[in-house]
């Protein structure tokens, strides 16, 4: 249901100028701006301002929502040039001059702001984005015990809402989208992190990788860009460390050829 | 058209859908589960809770203890022998969360937290800071990952269930992306789809909450129970109705009208106490809070804000510190939103819609009355939360009844086979061109918009907080209008790709459909029960007439059939609702007539 | 047949889209730099091995106004290397103390700079000591 908004009748109305990059591949052979003007007040969102569009102006314009609340990770845009939230992005503060809405970058476009987000939602599912226990439990015997010193060690990087913002931010993964970017770097490390998961070597691997940390040129945009202040950026570069501490003790100590030899397990499956 | 053949075919995959998938795999690895979505899994509304998951978990709760919350919560409209299972089932799936990951908060000693919420007597509330159903919803989203039977159908709509030789045998669905249609073929279907709050106007909803499976079944004769009980948030955001949680009023918040009063206090919660106590003043339970804001905007003593009436939520005195440890989203979205800093202003908040009660039929074991087809979650109505939910006991509720409804959903699908497949083709093409016929709007001249704000409206000012007979009336009335006027919409979008103004015009029908069942379940209940509140003439609670659950029945073109059902009452017969000093007196005489 | 037609939008001129771009390639640019430096000092380590006359045509050539205003110019760009260096060296530690506390990545900017720093006075204080 969109919003049926209209400004308030005490108010004195107010327009704004927004541009937007329309595609619609059944008639379009590239993507064209088109210009609305949008009646809005000082509270109202541009994912507010959209709805407008659509609601009153025209049907015909595609995009994602729900929440309204910054969680749901639905509703990113290019506002201005720069990966946002559109929920909480106020036109406010692009009052006069207007703004350009753009589908988020580096991810194809499918129709108008809508785009494609298969690739992060299959990488997301190769790493092993769940809890292999380090210890069996059963329910009978309650929870794990943690600490809350425990949890905060991973707490920052579960909160990943998956709107991609920092993908449109990475130059690295909008230049070769073999790596596996910010965000799905971020969820794993949310699992090494935790002091019930057992599987960190495994993932591991993934981080050793050519697309997995290596990839990443410590541009630091994505950490700027996340609404939930998960700090992408960190998860990766601190692997980085990681990495390259792994690297140089498989030498040295017998885990490492451990390490080794469930590397080849993963490889063979 | 494409054909996908599955055993259990789930609709919807929030925490109930998604919950039910994994049961289903864990039973029987080699079912084929098809976990149909019309978003990506991790955009459902489960993710927007946040305040937190009841289980009895303190040595000084019982089970006892929560069901009597719980049935008494609900105005003894629940069905009791499901509140018994559901409560006795709560701490093991509050666990089996804790196993796949959920980041639950914690003591000290490292075991999960408790904390106080709404209507609860002990503190039994697991949260995850206050982002609850964020990390419910991921971690199980993140989890069912672990199991190849499970196909999803990420941002697939689905548009009718197909019945076939008195049995539910599959779904049609539309893929978002390229407009084409799917039939997915099941020997058992769950429906997950949420709830259908946004039928009204000022909500604390996403945009996917439209009330889909809800419809789908009831087009199909499955009644949809005591859709009159809509929960009223107290604490909303004005203008957006985005929710504050109640777990703000849990770590102490106080609600004062215009003149910084603790109002509460003079609608039977008091006395005010400056600590929280359970049951009592802004720990009360939602009905009876949203109640007391309507009184007070009568009495002239509430806020006048940009958007209208509103009171204030203080937080002030939790300090910066606490507020930004416990209760972080709720700093965010004041501060971004409202340009209000909790730590030194009050919030202004007001009553929004929030929660469902009714939804599809489902007895304890989450059947509907159409064979092979089950429910769960916020769409269904199990029985747990009468006419008035507590906090907490939704996100529960997902858990342990996705789990109820996964086994026996894989238990049926062993039972029988998949029906022929002709005959479902044939219907799957007439549910197609229905849809399409949706599409190309023949050139109507009704814009959705418009139709939405007239039936939010409507909805609002005759299912209110608050409601009167000729009201009801009036609502229904415009409802059976709007019904009729909605067969001539005008759709701009002749497209097939990403076309989501046909997409949103086949809901806008759904929303219809659920908000005429709404209405005409509340006009027929001549009482008052709950969050189900009369001013004309029915202010009292009627057990003699009206202890029985509304069954809605689909009419088609015309009105619903309305028609009542028993309620299952084993150990708690119907008392009073007393909270404050008068709950903890009764409490008291309760247990002195038990020693007597 | 689906009509779905994916649009791939170009990458070129990408850093020049946005400032925060523009930045990091000056970052990485200075990289360059430190390069061209080494290079002179390599040049000097060998002119060192062709014996005294050759070093110090070499030091001479060094102090030519063109060489002392690129000099210049390469202190400018190595203390914006410098700067940006520390500036993202947090990123690659972890920032979360095991007993839950944060560490603020400020700090460690600020550590790293007031080392480099503190580096570079002693390195000059010992030059100034050395006879020419």
């Amino acid at each position: 249901m969109q919003t049926e908004r209209q400004p308030p009748m005490t108010e004195p109305v107010k327009t704004i100028r927004i541009e937007v990059l329309r595609y619609r591949p059944e008639q379009d052979s590239e993507p064209v701006v088109q210009a609305y003007e949008v009646p809005f007040t000082d509270d109202m969102s541009v994912l507010q301002g959209v709805q407008y569009i659509k609601d009153y102006l025209d049907g015909t314009l595609s995009f994602r929502w729900s929440c309204r609340m910054a969680i749901c990770g639905s509703c990113g845009m290019m506002i201005g040039g720069v990966p946002k939230l559109s929920c909480q992005t106020f036109l406010r503060d692009y009052y006069p001059a207007g703004l350009r809405i753009d589908p988020l970058a580096h991810f194809p476009i499918e129709r108008d702001l809508v785009v494609n987000v298969e690739d992060f939602i299959r990488k997301l599912e190769g790493i092993k984005p769940y809890i292999v226990p380090k210890e069996p439990r059963t329910l009978e015997q309650g929870e794990y015990l943690q600490t809350p010193g425990q949890l905060e060690q991973f707490l920052q990087f579960s909160g990943c809402i998956n709107c991609t913002l920092c993908y449109s931010a990475c130059p690295q993964y909008g230049l070769d989208s073999k790596f596996m970017g910010p965000g799905v770097l971020a969820l794993l490390h949310r699992y090494n992190a935790d002091s019930r998961d057992g599987a960190s070597a495994e993932r591991m691997q993934l981080v050793h990788a050519e697309e997995g940390v290596w990839g990443c040129t410590a541009v630091g945009y994505c950490s700027e860009v996340c609404p939930k202040g998960v700090d992408p950026a960190n998860a990766v570069n601190q692997n980085k460390t990681a990495s390259a501490m792994d690297y140089f003790l498989r030498f040295v100590t017998p885990k490492a050829v451990a390490n080794k030899g469930a590397a080849n397990k993963a490889g063979a499956k | 058209m494409e054909v996908f053949k599955a055993d259990v075919a789930i609709v919807g995959a929030g925490g109930a859908g998604l919950r039910a998938a994994i049961a289903v795999a864990e039973a029987d690895p080699k079912l084929v589960v098809a976990l149909i979505s019309k978003v990506y899994p991790m955009r459902s509304h489960t993710v927007a809770a946040e305040g937190g998951a009841a289980a009895v978990t303190r040595p000084d709760d019982s089970l006892e203890h929560h069901f009597n919350d719980t049935v008494g919560g609900g105005d003894w409209l629940c069905e009791q022998d499901v509140v018994e299972y559901f409560v006795a089932h709560a701490h093991e799936e509050m666990v089996q969360m804790e196993h796949w990951g959920c980041p639950w908060s914690r003591k000290e000693d490292g075991h999960a937290n408790v904390r106080a919420f709404g209507g609860m007597k002990i503190e039994r509330t697991w949260f995850a800071a206050d982002k609850t159903g964020f990390h419910m919803l991921h971690t199980l989203f993140q989890t069912s990952i672990k199991y190849p039977s499970i196909k999803r159908f990420d941002e697939h709509f689905c548009v009718d269930l197909l019945v076939e030789d008195g049995r539910v045998q599959g779904v049609v669905t539309i893929e978002n992306a390229s407009g084409e249609f799917t039939l997915i073929q099941a020997k058992a279907v769950i429906i997950a789809t949420g709830g259908a709050g946004r039928v009204f106007r000022e909500n604390t909803n996403g945009g996917i909450v439209t009330g889909d499976g809800m419809a789908l079944a009831y087009r199909h004769g499955v009644p949809l129970r005591d859709m009159e009980f809509v929960q009223y948030h107290p604490t909303c955001m004005p203008g957006t109705g985005l929710l504050f949680t109640e777990a703000c009023r849990g770590e102490g918040g106080f609600l004062l009208n215009k003149d910084g009063y603790r109002y509460l206090q003079d609608y039977g919660l008091g006395p005010a106490t400056p600590e929280p106590r359970n049951k009592a003043m802004e720990l009360g339970p939602r009905d009876r809070l949203s109640q007391a804001f309507w009184h007070e905007k009568q009495k002239g003593r509430t806020v006048d804000g940009r958007h209208g009436a509103v009171v204030h939520l203080d937080l002030r005195h939790l300090g910066e510190q606490k507020l930004r440890e416990r209760l972080p989203q709720i700093y965010e979205l004041a501060e971004q939103f409202l340009g209000v800093d909790p730590a030194h202003e009050p919030i202004p908040v007001l009553p929004a819609v929030h929660y469902t009660m009714g939804g599809i039929i489902a007895d304890g074991k989450c059947a509907s009355t159409l064979p092979g087809l089950y429910s769960v979650g916020e769409c269904s109505s199990v029985g747990i939360h009468g006419a008035n939910r507590l906090g907490s006991n939704s996100l529960t509720e997902l858990i342990v009844f996705g789990k109820v409804a996964g086994i026996e959903a894989a238990q049926y699908a062993r039972s029988v086979n998949h029906g022929d497949a002709a005959a479902l083709d044939k219907q799957a093409d007439a549910v197609a061109a229905k849809a399409l016929g949706i599409a190309t709007g023949n050139g109507g001249t009704e814009r959705m918009a418009v139709l939405r704000t007239e039936m939010a409206k409507t909805m609002e000012e005759g299912c209110g907080i608050y409601r009167l007979g000729p009201e009801m009336q009036a609502t229904c009335d415009k409802i059976d209008e709007l019904k009729q006027r909605y067969r001539n919409l005008k759709i701009d979008d002749q497209s097939r790709v990403w076309n989501t103004e046909w997409l949103l015009a086949i809901e806008l029908g759904y929303l219809l459909d659920v908000a005429q069942a709404m209405a005409y379940s509340a006009f027929n209940r001549k009482e008052s029960r709950g969050s189900h509140q009369r001013l004309d003439g029915y202010e009292q609670r009627d057990d003699a007439n009206y202890l029985k659950h509304t069954l809605a029945y689909f009419g088609g073109e015309g009105a619903p059939r309305i028609a009542y059902g028993d309620v299952k009452i084993t150990k708690s017969k119907p008392g009073t609702r007393a909270y404050g000093a008068a709950g903890e007196k009764a409490d008291a005489d309760r247990k002195a007539a038990a020693h007597d | 047949m689906s009509a779905r037609r994916p649009y791939v939008r170009s990458m070129d001129g990408w850093w020049r889209r946005d400032p925060f771009f523009v930045r990091y390639m000056a970052r990485e640019a200075t990289a360059v730099f430190v390069v061209a430096y080494a290079l002179v000092l390599l040049v000097g380590v060998l002119r060192l091995s062709q014996g005294e006359a050759a070093f110090n045509a070499w030091l001479a050539a060094l102090r030519s106004p063109l060489s002392v205003a690129f000099h210049v110019f390469l202190l400018a760009i190595f203390v914006y290397h410098t700067w940006s260096w520390f500036r993202i060296m947090p990123k690659t530690m972890p920032l979360i103390l095991p007993d839950g506390r944060r560490l603020k990545p400020g700090l460690i900017t600020g550590a790293g700079l007031a080392a480099a720093a503190l580096l570079c006075l002693a390195g000059f204080a010992v030059l100034m000591g050395v006879k020419p």
